[in-house]
């Protein structure tokens, strides 16, 4: 029990801590919003810019909504989903020479 | 030609009606895009379009939002061991190609027929494919309900017919746990991208296909569809944001609530019983069916083929929105639900197990 009493515990200190990442992000970015919207919508290759924003927003809002649905007790059941193997088909029986004499 | 385009762009100003729209769908989105693979999109291309937003801004916002969404779904099912990468390698390479041809079919239409035309080719696409594949899926979901929720074996299933014919080069996906020729994957792939060009829901047969066809599991697929839909996704997203056509605020916002709703539709595939992905695929895509069969007669009127009052046609739009945003809502509800019951049933098996009950 104190094992998983101390797991939620850091799980919401990392909850707190992505949180304010994800929010900070958020303020500077809608803080600017003209001059953001003005850069990522020029096009050509100023393209990569939306698409690095949102690769950044996505580790960091990833990451504190993982730890805000762990903080909230909301966690994958512990059955784990085991890939099947796949089947081959059954190797075929080569028959064996014999000997016998033809009569 | 890109300065063309961006002059015709018109991004809209921000009020609290418009964030509160993109927040809640892109949650609920996210919550289906965990659970089944995809979702979320046929409802905010439209949304957004009622908003104000230009077509083409919304096409290009919410497919910026897609790929990310998909790619942290597909990370959290891949830690849960239901993704096959190779599989969804494989799947969208085939794709790509459909999504090619499916917007030239779609330029061909609109040079034919007009916008009307190709509005009413959408439609029919979605109410044709939707009712057929959705309505199996529903069917089959509802088959194993009743059976107790066991998967039936059936050993003279399409996917085990395909699976023993031996045509090089055969594939094999260990996850998925299917050994099969790489000719009967391609047109699985290729009608995705052909769907997903056409009505921008690429997973209502990537899924279903991965599973009648290939012989995946009903896990595995609906995991398996978020690498395609990120991969496409992805591609889609380089094509528009050179164009300058995404607006990076509703991106934000849809991604603000679809990041929560992703992660909790994954969460959500290790509580409930397999068979429920298909209950809420199947529920979904008949209702959505529904919403675009709405629809179909203001394109009938605009192409002059029948005459209805300009009010019950009005009427029909609204009518066709609001069924799509009740498709979402119903299929969020029965995820939330069947967790909340899978969870309650977890604590009950515990306490039993403690003798406290």
């Amino acid at each position: 029990m104190p094992d998983r009493k101390k797991k939620r515990n850091s799980h919401i200190i990392k909850a707190v801590l992505y949180g304010a990442l994800t929010a900070a992000l958020y303020a500077a970015v809608f803080t600017h919003a003209d001059t953001v919207l003005a850069y990522c919508s020029r096009g050509a290759w100023f393209a990569a810019l939306p698409i690095a924003t949102v690769f950044v927003f996505s580790f960091v809002h990833g990451a504190f909504a993982n730890y805000l649905w762990a903080a909230l007790g909301i966690e994958a059941t512990k059955k784990a989903v085991q890939p099947r193997v796949a089947e081959r088909p059954a190797p075929r029986k080569r028959p064996r020479p014999r000997l016998h004499l033809n009569t | 030609m890109q300065d063309v385009a961006q002059q015709a762009v018109q991004f809209i100003d921000l009020n609290l009606t418009v964030v509160l729209f993109l927040f809640i769908v892109g949650f609920i989105g996210g919550l289906v895009s965990g659970f089944i693979g995809s979702g979320g999109a046929f409802v905010l291309t439209p949304g957004m379009m009622s908003l104000g937003v230009p077509g083409a801004v919304a096409v290009a916002s919410n497919m910026c939002h897609k790929f990310p969404k998909a790619m942290v779904g597909a990370y959290k099912r891949w830690r849960y061991g239901q993704v096959d990468l190779k599989l969804g390698l494989v799947m969208a390479a085939s794709a790509s190609v459909g999504v090619l041809v499916g917007i030239k079919i779609q330029e061909a239409v609109l040079a034919a027929w007009g916008q009307s035309g190709s509005n009413l080719y959408v439609s029919v696409a979605f109410v044709v494919v939707l009712v057929v594949v959705g309505g199996y899926v529903f069917y089959d979901a509802w088959k194993i309900a009743r059976g107790g929720g066991e998967l039936p074996v059936n050993e003279n299933s399409l996917a085990k017919r395909l699976q023993k014919i031996n045509l090089p080069p055969m594939l094999n996906f260990e996850t998925a746990g299917v050994r099969i020729s790489m000719w009967f994957t391609i047109p699985v792939g290729f009608a995705t991208g052909m769907l997903a060009a056409t009505i921008a829901v690429g997973g209502f047969i990537g899924v279903p296909g991965m599973i009648y066809v290939l012989g995946a599991s009903g896990l595995v697929a609906s995991a398996t569809e978020l690498v395609i839909a990120f991969v496409m996704g992805f591609g889609g997203t380089v094509k528009w944001a050179i164009n300058g056509m995404v607006d990076i605020r509703l991106t934000l916002i849809i991604l603000a609530g679809s990041l929560l709703g992703v992660q909790l539709g994954a969460i959500g595939t290790t509580f409930v019983k397999e068979h429920m992905i298909k209950v809420v695929m199947g529920t979904i895509m008949l209702i959505v069916a529904v919403s675009r069969g709405l629809a179909i007669p203001k394109y009938l009127k605009e192409l002059g083929l029948i005459s209805l009052d300009e009010g019950l046609i009005a009427g029909l739009m609204t009518a066709s929105f609001i069924t799509m945003c009740i498709a979402l809502a119903i299929g969020a509800i029965i995820i939330l639900g069947s967790m909340w019951q899978a969870k309650r049933k977890e604590k009950y098996a515990l306490k039993e197990s403690y003798g406290q009950v």
